[in-house]
């Protein structure tokens, strides 16, 4: 199989992925600490995270510190899986076989 | 097809939507990957900064406190023991900043490890501290302490690094905890005060050169 999954082969959600992906499993991450990582406005994260969202590879949860909502973001399972795939096709479309 | 002059240009969507090639998707998975690891780890090399000084000018003030250690001048042992002493815990206070800033932002499974991880170093050291408080009313003298208590701690300082390594995955912690221990254990055969240097040369010395080594290559990630 050497189709690139689409909804992941666009940058930002390749760089989005490839930072959730760097999280140990099992951990979220804040959004603007997210964003930080990225370097990307709130808006286009919004929209990029939306759209793996859809795809049910990112859960994106919202929960309350005291009065502030904080906004937690986390590949799925499936995500996790989905960007290990995208990288395994990516090294044997380069004929990496390490 | 638009024309030159009333093409908005692409929307910064767009850009991001553009279909890349392999070589170029597994350039930006590495060059993201050096760029999330040097923000989240640009403090360590300060944390292993600040212990390198703390070990180094510490116990090399222990060194020039007691008789037959430092050629060159004498410091009276209760200003020596404050220098080590405001040095230390300067930098424990430190590495506990830089050290929770390392994973701000981020909750779940990996905070037990950090959190039993820093748990570690305040056990460790209130464990050596009792214990010396044990042997020095079992009769231990003033010069038999001076052995254990920096070759306890540096003990309790190495397996720390060894128990970094292993959550972490990092060879350098481990290098960095071999050669802690070895200093631990090399020292006290040099007799007091004699001991002190070893540990400021070979402690103090290891944790400067890891700082350096892991500030170079976290440099060189973001150049990759």
């Amino acid at each position: 199989m050497t189709e690139l999954d689409p909804v992941i082969h666009a940058a930002a959600r390749l760089r989005i992925s490839a930072t959730l992906a760097s999280l140990e499993e099992g951990d979220r991450i804040t959004f603007p600490r997210l964003q930080e990582l990225l370097d990307m406005t709130a808006g286009n994260l919004s929209t990029h995270l939306r759209k793996l969202e859809d795809a049910e590879y990112v859960v994106v949860d919202k929960a309350h510190k005291g009065r502030t909502p904080v906004t937690y973001v986390a590949l799925t399972r499936r995500g996790r899986r989905a960007f290990e795939d995208y990288t395994d096709t990516l090294r044997s479309l380069l004929g990496d076989n390490a | 097809m638009t024309t030159p002059h009333n093409d908005p240009g692409p929307s910064p969507d767009a850009v991001d939507d553009e279909p890349i090639d392999p070589a170029a998707a597994l350039a930006l998975i590495q060059q993201q990957n050096a760029d999330v690891a040097r923000q989240q780890l640009s403090g360590i090399p300060w944390i292993l900064g600040v212990w390198g000084v703390a070990w180094g000018v510490g116990f090399l003030a222990l060194w020039s406190g007691y008789e037959g250690g430092n050629p060159w001048f004498l410091l009276p042992l209760p200003v020596a023991g404050t220098i080590f002493g405001v040095l230390l815990v300067s930098a424990i206070v430190t590495s506990a900043v830089l050290g929770i800033r390392i994973s701000r932002g981020v909750r779940g499974a990996s905070g037990f490890s950090g959190a039993v991880y820093g748990f570690g170093w305040w056990a460790g050291s209130i464990a050596v501290y009792l214990l010396g408080i044990a042997f020095a009313r079992e009769g231990a003298s003033a010069e038999l302490l001076s052995l254990y208590y920096p070759a306890a701690y540096g003990l309790v300082a190495g397996l720390l690094y060894f128990m970094g390594a292993a959550l972490w995955r990092s060879v350098d912690q481990l290098v960095l905890g071999v050669i802690i221990i070895v200093a631990s254990v090399v020292a006290p055969f040099f007799g007091a005060p004699t001991n002190n240097l070893v540990m400021a040369l070979l402690g103090g010395g290891s944790f400067l050169v890891a700082g350096l080594v892991m500030h170079l290559n976290l440099r060189r990630g973001r150049r990759a």
